[in-house]
């Protein structure tokens, strides 16, 4: 029984760290209805997009998933790293952060030229 | 189960995925058979990673994940914004430097 | 657990014992790799300054970035080559990954010389038509993600915007160029072959001027290239399940039998068949990289479709460094396959020279002719790859590191013909060029003359290299043909040059632009590295002949 306590523990600070995140937003963040908002489900673009005017389409789901793709897949270094973080020890902390700043590079540059920006 | 069926199997998709890329004429599709190869790749890896007793093939099938998402993305980029020019994903429409 | 465990065959126990071994952290030698890292370092580099330095000063910022990090790897290579890494000290930096020897610092160093005279091509601002409002105009789209001809571009353009980004692509090619022919194993040689491709796609597709050419080009260039690298990646995947390594020097040993593959495996799969199928799917790879024949259909339309300054670099560069992972391939992992892939070689080079040389002679476009003339080149070079011997890498060096000056100066003379509609490509339009702009047409002449192979150029050099040291390694009648398709490589380039100086010129054909110091720079120094090359080998061939040991 031991042996599945830290996975309990795990499970709490997993649930804490979600219930502090909804809180504190909820708490300091603005606050703006509108009538849309309440609407279900909506997210405010056509769910397959038909060109229009001169056979123009969004292209904002590409971005979005391209976006999502790159940043998505570095996971794939950091979950060897964690499994042997023991056996690398600052050698591997101090590579995984260098990677980790390149990435940032990589959003820095996303962020400023706007390919965060939904419209 | 003998781990050199899942060799057999990378190799067939392997196939399967080549003989799309020639065959198909949607550049998105002849793309995804691209992608279908590259991960026949890495079941073949991850196999012979097993077979061998050595970690080696796993690693690789990460960097060959890596580099099949920034394939998608510089793919896709491209595919798009010609699309986009000629409202066609057709491979067949891409033809103006033929003699 | 015990069930399965009684039931798993042998090879289950040898996974979980390799799993149980300690994980050291691994050592990096950090100044050996120094010139890759200063290369991928002023990209990140250059790819903040797009993000945080205000448009109007990007260009500036974004050339010197690039200039000086070009710089400061230069100094490493030669940092190292002076400190023996290229004869005594020659090494396996990174735990295997990354070979530091004498091939791979003189293409580290070719590489960034020519990617430096390349990036001066690129930096080129006075050759488009210019306005008050905008007065520097680039090779490259406003905004290469606005549809041509579209309002989006028009606005774009009126506000004098310029895609910059293309030189931290540049060095992000770059960076993997200087991976690809030093590495160690068969995953770096992966990692390396995608950086410098994947950037090469999206370059492609920048250009200003007839920008569905350019679009289409990269398509091409994209769809196959994936295709291409999917090939490389499984011969990749068989060759590991033949040898168990993806050390090109560990693959040898198992090839030679000092050391022997997996015992479970030999038996239960076809291990020859993996080693044949496997080395030959990773030299297909590299052959499309090259531009071999039955791999070369990409050529002509990418080299046509994509911005010439960037169509210069790729054929310069690209062609170097995909030579220098072919040589390492075969010379490090397969030396002793080589009976198995003479034979094979031997079609590619002579279908290669034959088909480059004959089609060329068929084309009416400039950009064209260039790609098919590459082909050839590429044929030739595969000659010396042939040879097999110390001389045959000495020869390929040297071939490469003038064939590449060559090629940035050849192109970059094409982006200075123009008329209204951007460069004039097409070769009626050179017609009387010689008459109206004699230094341009005597430059271009100069490298026409190096491609063809005539003495007193650096093409005639590398071609005599190569072609002595295959008929040494006994090729002899690879040489024959090699001679017998220079002749008729030397006619097209002739016709070329007899169209400029003796037919009359046209009434509405293009002008020269005048270039700035920038392009005139990388024409004077291609036609220079052409002259001296050409004049004065000896030294060049010294260097390459000091080069050309691999470390196994």
């Amino acid at each position: 029984m031991n042996s599945y306590v830290p996975i309990l523990v795990l499970g709490v600070l997993a649930a804490g760290f979600a219930v502090v995140t909804v809180v504190s937003a909820a708490l300091t963040g603005p606050k703006r209805y509108n009538r849309a908002k309440l609407d279900p489900y909506e997210c405010g673009i056509e769910a397959s997009p038909q060109p229009a005017g001169g056979g123009r389409f969004p292209i904002k789901y590409y971005l979005t998933a391209m976006l999502f793709i790159v940043f998505d897949i570095e996971i794939v270094f950091l979950y060897p790293w964690a499994v042997s973080f023991d056996a690398l020890g600052v050698f591997g902390l101090v590579e995984m952060l260098l990677f980790i700043a390149t990435v940032f590079v990589a959003y820095a540059y996303v962020w400023r030229r706007g390919g965060l920006e939904w419209d | 189960m003998n781990p050199v069926n899942y060799v057999y199997l990378a190799a067939l998709l392997f196939t399967i995925g080549a003989a799309g890329v020639l065959i198909r004429r949607n550049a998105i599709v002849v793309f995804m058979c691209v992608e279908l190869m590259l991960n026949a790749c890495n079941l073949a890896f991850v196999t012979f990673a097993r077979m061998h007793g050595g970690l080696d093939g796993q690693i690789v099938a990460f960097f060959t994940m890596v580099v099949a998402a920034a394939e998608v993305v510089v793919g896709l980029a491209i595919i798009v914004s010609v699309f986009r020019t000629r409202h066609s994903a057709s491979v067949d429409d891409a033809n103006l430097m033929k003699l | 657990m015990s069930a399965t465990a009684v039931a798993a065959p042998a090879v289950h126990s040898l996974w979980t014992t390799a799993a149980a071994a300690p994980i050291h952290a691994p050592k990096i030698e950090y100044a050996q790799l120094s010139p890759i890292l200063v290369v991928l370092g002023a990209a990140v580099a250059g790819i903040l300054v797009e993000a945080f330095v205000p448009r109007r000063a990007r260009y500036g910022t974004q050339l010197a970035v690039t200039l000086i990090g070009l710089a400061g790897a230069f100094a490493a290579v030669v940092g190292l080559a002076a400190t023996g890494y290229a004869t005594t000290k020659a090494d396996l930096a990174a735990m295997g990954s990354i070979a530091v020897d004498g091939p791979s610092l003189f293409l580290q160093g070719t590489l960034i010389l020519v990617t430096a005279v390349g990036v001066l091509a690129i930096a080129e601002r006075g050759l488009e038509p210019q306005s008050r409002e905008v007065p520097h105009v680039d090779a490259f789209a406003p905004q290469a993600a606005a549809v041509p001809g579209s309002e989006d571009e028009k606005a774009a353009a009126r506000a004098g915007w310029s895609t910059t980004e293309v030189f931290p692509l540049t060095l992000f090619a770059l960076s993997g160029m200087l991976v690809f022919p030093a590495a160690g194993d068969l995953l770096t040689l992966f990692i390396g072959l995608e950086i410098l491709s994947l950037p090469l796609y999206l370059m492609c597709a920048l250009a200003r001027r007839r920008r569905l050419l350019s679009q289409e080009s990269a398509v091409k260039y994209f769809l196959l290239g994936a295709f291409a690298s999917a090939f490389f990646l499984f011969g990749t995947a068989l060759l590991y399940g033949y040898a168990g390594t993806l050390d090109l020097g560990g693959i040898a040993k198992v090839v030679t039998g000092d050391a022997a593959p997996n015992a479970a495996l030999n038996a239960s799969a076809h291990g020859d068949a993996l080693l044949l199928i496997g080395g030959a799917m990773i030299v297909m790879g590299l052959l499309f990289k090259v531009g071999a024949v039955p791999f070369h259909a990409w050529t002509p339309d990418v080299y046509q479709g994509a911005p010439t300054p960037i169509t210069g670099f790729m054929a310069a560069a690209t062609k170097v460094a995909a030579f220098g992972a072919l040589l390492r391939l075969l010379y490090v992992a397969l030396p002793e396959m080589r009976w198995d892939w003479r034979p094979v070689m031997w079609g590619v080079a002579i279908l290669t020279m034959a088909l480059g040389a004959i089609v060329a002679v068929t084309q009416t476009d400039v950009k064209r002719m260039l790609a098919y003339s590459s082909i050839a080149h590429a044929g030739f070079l595969l000659t010396g790859v042939i040879a097999g011997n110390k001389q045959g890498v000495s020869a390929v060096l040297f071939y490469l590191a003038a064939y590449s000056f060559v090629t940035l100066g050849a192109f970059a003379v094409v982006t200075l013909v123009r008329d209204a509609g951007g460069e004039a490509t097409h070769l009626s339009r050179w017609d009387g060029l010689g008459r109206r702009s004699p230094l341009v047409a005597v430059t271009f002449a100069l490298f026409l003359l190096a491609f063809a192979g005539i003495p007193l150029t650096s093409g005639f050099s590398g071609k005599f290299a190569v072609f002595s040291a295959a008929a040494k390694g006994g090729a002899v009648p690879l040489v024959v043909v090699g001679v017998l398709c220079s002749a008729v490589a030397a006619f097209f380039y002739v016709r070329v040059i007899v169209r400029m100086f003796f037919a009359e010129p046209r009434a509405d054909g293009p002008s020269v632009a005048v270039p700035s110091a920038l392009t005139g720079t990388a024409i004077a120094v291609g036609a220079a590295a052409t002259l001296v090359l050409g004049v004065f080998p000896q030294w060049a061939f010294d260097l390459a002949d000091k080069a050309s040991v691999f470390i196994r």
